[in-house]
């Protein structure tokens, strides 16, 4: 290998020392355990305490699931009321814009009539908030030529009742949806977050904050900032004007 | 290596089985102590697993390895303060059959081996990287942050004292 062949040689003789059996079957496994986890962590413990990042990630699962169950069964109750207010203000007009029907030829009615009938939509809009009327029995003799007429209404209001009912559900449900996601999304970003608060930054800039860190003081930080440092870039080379800055003494 | 950060298991483990020994040898005999080369040697590959995300094919594998590494042992040194631990006695090395032979070979490599460790130790580096590593000068320049004629230079020196003890 070497440009002295006989250099090489020499070497070549030494005893070919192997990594011994069970730190194989260590590193093999760790390799296969981080697979079966995927995605790989942006930072990982070392050393005895490997053992945290599993029982870490399992706690968070467990949490995450337990306030997405919380948030769906809770939020609903007074969010929801406001929200589908106006779909309830419209259930309640509705039918009273309804019963304005008026059947069409008939004999002109007595001036004091015409005034009642006129002033009805003002009344009907004075009172918007009215209970809906119950719907009048087909076979009620002073309305038997409106009959078929309030059949239809009936039969149009039932509809118009039943689609605002629906787009009022549809609205509940978008509305829980919502919140169940914003939660999920809330916790899965908690679960995100990196261990240093530098490690989104550039390499240059993290280590520029480690050596704030060391100049106000905060050696402790500033190690473990550097630690970090070098688990996430473990082939960045540091210059050495700056790992003397950084560099705990 | 994009194998197994595509999720392929087996990939690493032919990664592992390739340079396993060549990289435990690089670091047993840059440090001296096997407790230590063991722990070390651990800690580069669990870089590698850990850094199998961020990992970008910008040179050879190789030479990625043997930077992690590198640089696990700057950090090992500074720890200790430069300060190197002597070889155990019972890892010096063993040789075959006629004992008038084994004592004369032996005595010819515990030569060869005191040499290797008396050498400086940016010069072992770079000497162990091409032996064991079979990194090209460009790459050991690469793997420990320094420039071509520098690592031409550490290795020239380093395979010049070693030729001096070779030809007694």
């Amino acid at each position: 290998m070497s440009d002295e062949p006989k250099v090489s040689g020499r070497y070549r003789e030494l005893p070919r020392e192997e990594p011994p059996r069970a730190l194989d079957d260590a590193i093999l496994a760790a390799s296969r355990r981080a697979v079966d986890a995927r995605p790989a962590p942006l930072v990982v413990p070392t050393g005895r305490q490997r053992w945290y990042f599993p029982v870490a990630a399992a706690a968070i699962i467990v949490l995450a699931v337990a306030v997405t169950v919380h948030v769906e069964r809770e939020q609903p109750g007074e969010e929801i009321v406001t929200q589908v207010e106006p779909a309830k203000e419209v259930l309640r007009t509705e039918p009273a814009r309804q019963y304005q029907y008026t059947p069409d030829p008939k004999p002109a009615p007595p001036a004091g009539t015409r005034d009642l009938q006129e002033q009805r939509p003002s009344a009907a809009a004075e009172a918007p908030r009215a209970p809906a009327p119950a719907a009048a029995p087909p076979s009620a003799p002073p309305q038997r030529a409106l009959g078929s007429a309030q059949d239809s209404a009936g039969a149009d209001r039932r509809e118009k009742t039943d689609a605002l009912a629906k787009r009022a559900d549809e609205a509940n449900a978008q509305l829980r949806q919502a919140e169940g996601a914003r939660a999920r999304s809330e916790v899965m970003a908690r679960a995100a977050a990196p261990a240093s608060r530098f490690a989104r930054a550039a390499p240059e800039q993290w280590l520029l904050a480690i050596d704030d860190l060391k100049r106000q003081g905060q050696h402790e930080e500033a190690a473990r900032e550097l630690a970090e440092f070098r688990r996430r870039y473990p082939d960045y080379k540091i210059p050495e004007s700056m790992l003397i800055r950084v560099e705990p003494r | 290596m994009l194998a197994y950060q595509h999720g392929d298991a087996g990939a690493f483990e032919t990664l592992y089985k390739r340079h396993r020994g060549a990289l435990y040898r690089f670091v047993l005999r840059s440090l001296h102590q096997r407790s230590a080369a063991e722990e070390l040697f651990q800690e580069v590959w669990m870089r590698v697993i850990e850094a199998r995300g961020r990992y970008a094919p910008q040179a050879r594998f190789t030479t990625w390895l043997y930077t992690i590494a590198h640089n696990l042992l700057v950090d090992h040194w500074r720890k200790k303060g430069l300060t190197l631990v002597e070889l155990n006695e019972d890892e010096m090395v063993a040789a075959p059959d006629n004992p008038a032979r084994q004592a004369e070979a032996r005595e010819t490599l515990a030569r060869f081996l005191q040499a290797l460790e008396a050498l400086p130790h940016a010069q072992r580096e770079a000497f162990l990287l091409h032996e064991e590593g079979g990194l090209s000068v460009a790459e050991i320049a690469a793997a420990t942050g320094t420039n071509e004629e520098a690592a031409k230079s550490r290795l020239r020196y380093a395979v010049a004292k070693l030729k001096a003890v070779v030809d007694e």
